[in-house]
């Protein structure tokens, strides 16, 4: 029977119909539902992606600071390794310096304490001429080891960069003038070439300083005819002071201005000397923003130069 | 007891000369400035003690002439007299020396000569 075929539809008056539609549109819903979870899933993966890529960035920019840290511990360990290299050459510098100090301290000090001695212990048997001639070295010796502790006090200030200085505008040509009226009696031979209006921006005492050694060094090591030059070179002034000696060994030119350092030459054996006089110049000069340096004169001899600032106004 | 100094400091020569002018049976026998100069004081003076410097006007130092001036007067004993502190474990390895003295020990030159040389001290 075609109704009874139908009793459903017929029964429920389509609401079979409807109830297949609803579970359609459930079914249809669920989807929906199950294609928005993986939306939310596919957002969440996404998310999470962009979470690693942000954490990969991260990441690298982390391994880039790391690196550059290590390079900079490597850059920071050179610099400690050269500063331990300079320091090593310092400390053995010192120990050179302590050495050749305390035997050019010991030297004068051995005829004073020993000649004081003598006086002590023999003064009643000592007859008028010795007991004179005792005190006479006594004082000689005091004034060598008095210079000498000048010398090495005065090296000490300039490593330490704590010289007293004042420097004021000088006259050149009176300072030399002043310079060779101190030298005694070799100095009176000693040609001099310096316009009357050069004029310099030194301390005094250490311009005095610094041509009384390059003298002394020219009486000592060179021959004459000594001479003194002055001449304005840009905003500086050079004074060459220039001997006829044997002039310094080649080999020797590069060590001239350190302390100590003494060539080993037949007149350096016969004069003494301590070493420190052209560290000192050097020192000098350069705290008073000069420089110092050595050229041969030729055919022979010596030329020890000193540039110092020049007054503006100076002229040739 | 011939004495041989080999110095180049003249007021050092001078300090030691008059150190051995206090006992009549040491004479200073001859003065040199230089280890060179002192080798042949030494082969025709003969001392029977050489007070020897270290930093010496001519090539060679002290303590490297000690052998040489031991080869030249074997019986010499030889002081070496210095203000080089540095030089006491280097000088007491070297087997031609006798004797190590700082230079500001003076006082003790002359009892250390008397030692030596086996005169030993004035009798008063």
């Amino acid at each position: 029977m075609t109704n009874s075929e139908t009793p459903v539809l017929e029964a429920d008056g389509g609401a079979g119909a409807a109830n297949y539609g609803k579970a359609i549109l459930n079914i249809l819903d669920d989807f929906g539902e199950e294609r928005n979870r993986q939306a939310d899933s596919l957002r969440a993966i996404l998310n999470v992606l962009e979470d690693i890529d942000a954490e990969k960035i991260q990441l690298e920019a982390n391994q880039k600071a790391i690196l550059n840290v290590l390079d900079d511990f490597d850059e920071e360990r050179a610099r400690v390794k050269e500063a331990n290299a300079d320091l090593q050459a310092v400390n053995e510098a010192m120990r050179g310096f302590v050495a050749v100090a305390a035997h050019d301290l010991r030297s004068p000090l051995a005829s004073i304490v020993g000649f004081a001695s003598l006086l002590n212990a023999k003064w009643a048997t000592l007859i008028e001429e010795d007991r004179r001639e005792f005190v006479a070295t006594i004082e000689r010796q005091s004034q060598n080891m008095s210079r000498l502790v000048d010398d090495l006090l005065t090296l000490s200030s300039i490593e330490a960069g704590a010289l007293n200085m004042r420097p004021e505008l000088i006259v050149l040509g009176d300072a030399i003038e002043r310079c060779l009226e101190a030298g005694g009696g070799d100095a009176a031979s000693v040609s001099v070439s310096c316009s009357p209006d050069l004029a310099v921006l030194v301390d005094p005492h250490d311009l005095g300083r610094i041509l009384g050694n390059y003298l002394q060094n020219a009486f000592k090591y060179g021959e004459p005819p000594v001479r003194i030059e002055a001449v304005r070179v840009g905003d500086s002034v050079e004074v060459r002071v220039l001997d006829n000696g044997p002039g310094v060994p080649p080999e020797f030119v590069s060590r001239l201005f350190t302390k100590f350092a003494r060539a080993e030459t037949a007149n350096t054996r016969v004069q003494k000397g301590t070493g420190l006089g052209l560290s000192i110049v050097r020192g000098l000069a350069e705290a008073n923003g000069g420089a110092t340096r050595y050229e041969p004169n030729a055919p022979n001899g010596s030329c020890f130069v000193v540039r110092l600032r020049a007054d503006a106004g100076s002229r040739w | 007891m011939k004495v041989l100094v080999v110095e180049d400091d003249p007021d050092i020569q001078f300090l030691i000369r008059t150190v051995f002018s206090y006992d009549v049976r040491f004479s200073v026998a001859g003065e040199a400035a230089s280890a060179e100069d002192g080798f042949e004081l030494a082969r025709s003076s003969e001392p029977g003690l050489i007070v020897l410097d270290h930093g010496l006007a001519g090539e060679l130092k002290g303590i490297d002439a000690a052998p040489k001036f031991k080869e030249v007067v074997p019986n010499a004993k030889i002081v070496l007299f210095t203000a080089h502190a540095e030089l006491r474990v280097p000088a007491g390895d070297e087997p031609a020396i006798d004797a190590f003295l700082l230079k500001t020990d003076s006082a003790h030159l002359l009892p250390l000569a008397q030692r030596l040389t086996g005169l030993g001290p004035l009798s008063a």
